[in-house]
């Protein structure tokens, strides 16, 4: 009877991280030492199982880790070590640095169509998959050469923060793009948390930041908390917000303390980022997204598609060079929001006033109808985060189980630091103090029926509150689900 | 005026690529990008994305291909980015915390080619790509693996074996994920599934993640499931995640107890392992421990872990 192969068996019940590395990395290492028989026992075949009697976090060699706070969280850090071209490395991938290392520093770019897709952004809209925006060279360039060049001063002296997400259009357009654009330098950051920020500014002396309107709140809450600790960068010339509306309060403090100037752009992936601008030239209106940048048309148009005078509220409809091509491999959903003579329908609520400057109210799908009313969430939104115990707020209609709405509002209680070093918020809003404010401020039928109070909104990359997941009836595309056999 | 508040530079031309090329040639001295204490010049960005566009080329990418980049700020960003733009290629980038079904999405309805993504993505990319028929490379890059370890919930487990056991990488995944679908049924968890290359998943939830590593002769296999859910309050006080998207920056995990409501212990998780694993490679287990010279590759790896 042939006897079966025999592995070894390390069991390590009570180990600590560094062993959860060492303990793999040392039988690999005795095996290889085996293979050129350098060593005299040949290793056998090993499995290893392994608990750590301590927190911990294994981290790769281009990670960065705090080490004070995760001591202070009694955490151990154990570092992997830098693996060489000759190290492991996972099954079926092909390593960027052996792929380039073989190629050549000569290349020159081939030619292509301008009016080709230099990128796929995945955009997702309210229901359905998300859909593939077509954003061309020439969209790029335009956003560039034109828009950008219309609203700032922009020189190959600067060098750009690059904390937003570069995946996202609003980085990939206004902080890298338009960057080599100009021949100026970006800043990378990795992974962003308030006080890297802060850190990154000053230590690189930075001149322009796109960022979203909490990177804004956040720093000025550090610039506050910290004045005396950390030194204030007032290298920044110009700084733009987007994604989300920029609070004035926080619009006039953040350029007082950083002696800065902060400008409001309002765009779109499918209008590669800004269009338009508030700001421009200290012109600043209050709750407006700006005028249009040279070579945009913006308007306002009714539900026939017909533009709507001054002061009329209708969808805002864009045109300009840098309006995108389409949707991959989606004709329909490119119709739907394209006309044949280039108006780019945004979806987004507003009007314009009498000097040219527009203002959204609303989200066209979001628009909530109550008992065959129209209510717009952000009007109810506004409201309540005026509430001196609201830091935020998201109304949405939530659908009962015998199809009645009840219009919903998730509300984000306001963290002042007052309970210091315990960093909890602070005391929440009753039910019945939002209930009365909205009262006082509300016509009846645009008043929430309930209140949530949240630690915090849903959002997007860019600060955009997601209402489908507050609204529960969004699917968790990050699950794998097990096909039918 | 509301217009021209740029000094106009002098005509750049049209193309992402051909931008860059022409920036290049003016200031091919001048800083491109500064990152962390690394500063890269046009003249090393230029010459870095020339390399990418070259690497991809020998894969057979060209003008017109898809090629997704799931990558955060670095500077490998911005070589890819102009590298794809080089070939007349069409860049996909997208969300580095997206998972699962968010990720096939966007690579099938691409039809990427080819994907630049961190090393520590390739686990979440390998479980979904035969889902994706089109996408025939996963190029990785940093060595940016994030690993928490939490006493209740963890469990890591590791082997080492010659590779010359399994004909192709792909039997390997099979075997060990067959196992542990075993284990884990033993153990309660009824609908435990071998989902591809690199996970089990129960309830749609990652149970426990398969890693596949290579090294010379052998094959070194990660894996780390859970007894119970980990507490990760702690991890998220170390590692800022804006609070709006804490949900997001971790994949949905489960866990043996959220699954079956048991609490296992590890003794007994450990005896169900062994026998299942023994059964799929028809061998035999002996308790063991590490050689002479392994401990002293062991105290060396200790030590070097410990530095930050």
């Amino acid at each position: 009877m042939a006897t079966k192969e025999t592995w070894r068996l390390i069991y390590n019940p009570e180990g600590d991280v560094a062993d959860v590395v060492a303990y793999g990395a040392s039988v690999a290492e005795g095996r290889i030492a085996g293979k050129y028989q350098l060593s005299t026992t040949m290793v056998p075949d090993t499995l290893i199982i392994q608990r750590s009697r301590e927190r911990g976090i294994i981290a790769g060699a281009d990670v960065g880790v705090e080490k004070d706070l995760a001591a202070a969280q009694k955490i151990t850090v154990a570092r992997l070590a830098r693996q060489g071209r000759n190290g492991a490395k996972a099954v079926g991938t092909i390593q960027l640095n052996e792929l380039t290392s073989k190629a050549t520093s000569k290349f020159k770019a081939v030619d292509v169509d301008p009016d080709e897709p230099a990128v796929l952004i995945y955009t997702s809209g309210t229901t359905g998959n998300p859909k593939g925006a077509m954003v061309t060279h020439r969209n790029f360039h335009f956003q560039c050469s034109t828009i950008v060049q219309s609203l700032l001063e922009f020189t190959h002296e600067d060098r750009v923060v690059g904390v937003l997400p570069l995946y996202h259009i609003y980085g990939l357009a206004n902080a890298m793009v338009v960057t080599v654009h100009y021949g100026a330098c970006l800043v990378l950051m990795p992974q962003y948390s308030p006080q890297s920020l802060l850190e990154t500014i000053e230590k690189h002396q930075a001149s322009m930041m796109p960022a979203i309107p909490s990177m804004y709140q956040l720093l000025l809450g550090l610039a506050r908390i910290k004045s005396r600790q950390v030194r204030i960068p007032t290298c920044l010339k110009h700084c733009m917000s987007g994604g989300a509306p920029l609070p004035l309060a926080v619009l006039k403090d953040f350029s007082e303390i950083f002696d800065t100037k902060i400008m409001e752009g309002y765009g779109l992936t499918e209008s590669t980022s800004s269009v338009c601008a508030n700001g421009v030239d200290g012109v600043f209106k209050e709750g407006s997204i700006g005028r249009p940048g040279k070579g945009v048309e913006m308007k306002i148009v009714d539900d026939q598609g017909k533009e709507v005078p001054d002061g009329t509220e209708g969808e805002i409809l864009i045109r300009s060079t840098t309006i995108f091509k389409g949707y991959w491999n989606n004709p329909a959903a490119t119709k739907a929001v394209l006309s044949a003579d280039g108006w780019f329908s945004t979806g987004d609520l507003g009007h314009r006033d009498a000097d040219g400057f527009y203002f959204i109210t609303d989200r066209k799908k979001d628009i909530i109808i109550s008992h065959g009313y129209n209510i717009s969430p952000r009007e109810v939104e506004e409201v309540l985060a005026e509430h001196p115990k609201v830091s935020e707020a998201a109304v949405v209609s939530l659908v009962g189980p015998k199809g009645d709405e009840t219009v919903t509002a998730f509300v984000v209680p306001k963290y002042s630091g007052v309970n210091g070093a315990t960093g909890a918020a602070d005391e929440a809003p009753t039910h019945r103090e939002l209930h009365e404010y909205c009262e006082l401020h509300l016509a009846p039928y645009k008043r929430p029926r309930s209140y949530v109070i949240v630690d915090a909104l849903p959002k997007s990359a860019t600060g955009k509150v997601l209402r489908k997941e507050l609204r529960g009836d969004a699917e968790d595309r990050r699950l794998i689900e097990r096909s039918a056999p | 005026m509301i217009f021209g508040k740029s000094k106009a530079t002098d005509e750049v031309p049209l193309g992402l690529a051909l931008t860059l090329e022409e920036i290049t040639n003016r200031y091919r001295k001048r800083e491109a990008i500064r990152f962390e204490s690394r500063v890269y010049t046009y003249q090393e960005l230029d010459e870095e994305a020339n390399r990418v566009a070259g690497g991809l080329a020998s894969l057979g990418i060209g003008k017109g291909d898809r090629v997704a980049m799931m990558l955060p700020n670095i500077p490998e960003f911005v070589f890819s980015f102009f590298g794809i733009q080089k070939l007349g290629a069409i860049a996909v980038p997208f969300n580095t915390m997206y998972k699962g079904r968010e990720i096939s999405f966007i690579l099938k309805d691409s039809g990427a080619k080819a994907i630049i993504c961190l090393s520590n993505f390739s686990n979440l990319i390998q479980e979904i790509q035969s889902d994706c028929p089109e996408l025939k490379h996963v190029i990785v890059t940093g060595q940016r693996t994030f690993v928490f370890v939490e006493p209740d919930g963890t469990v890591n487990v590791q082997m080492v074996f010659e590779k010359s056991r399994f004909p192709e990488p792909s039997d390997a995944f099979h075997t060990i994920g067959g196992a542990l679908v075993s284990a884990f049924k033993e153990l309660g968890v009824k609908d435990a599934w071998y989902s591809h290359q690199g996970a089990i998943r129960s309830s749609g939830k990652k149970l426990a993640t398969i890693l596949l590593s290579e090294i010379e002769n052998l094959y070194v296999c990660n894996i780390m499931t859970w007894l119970q859910q980990m507490d990760t309050a702690p991890l998220f006080k170390v590692l800022y995640v804006p609070p709006e998207i804490k949900e997001r920056a971790l994949e949905p995990m489960t866990s043996i107890k959220a699954e079956t409501g048991q609490d296992v212990s590890l003794d007994g998780f450990k005896d169900v392992l062994v026998r299942r694993i023994g059964a799929a490679l028809g061998i035999e287990f002996e308790a063991g421990k590490l050689t002479r010279d392994e401990v002293i590759a062991y105290e060396k790896n200790r030590a070097l872990s410990a530095r930050i």
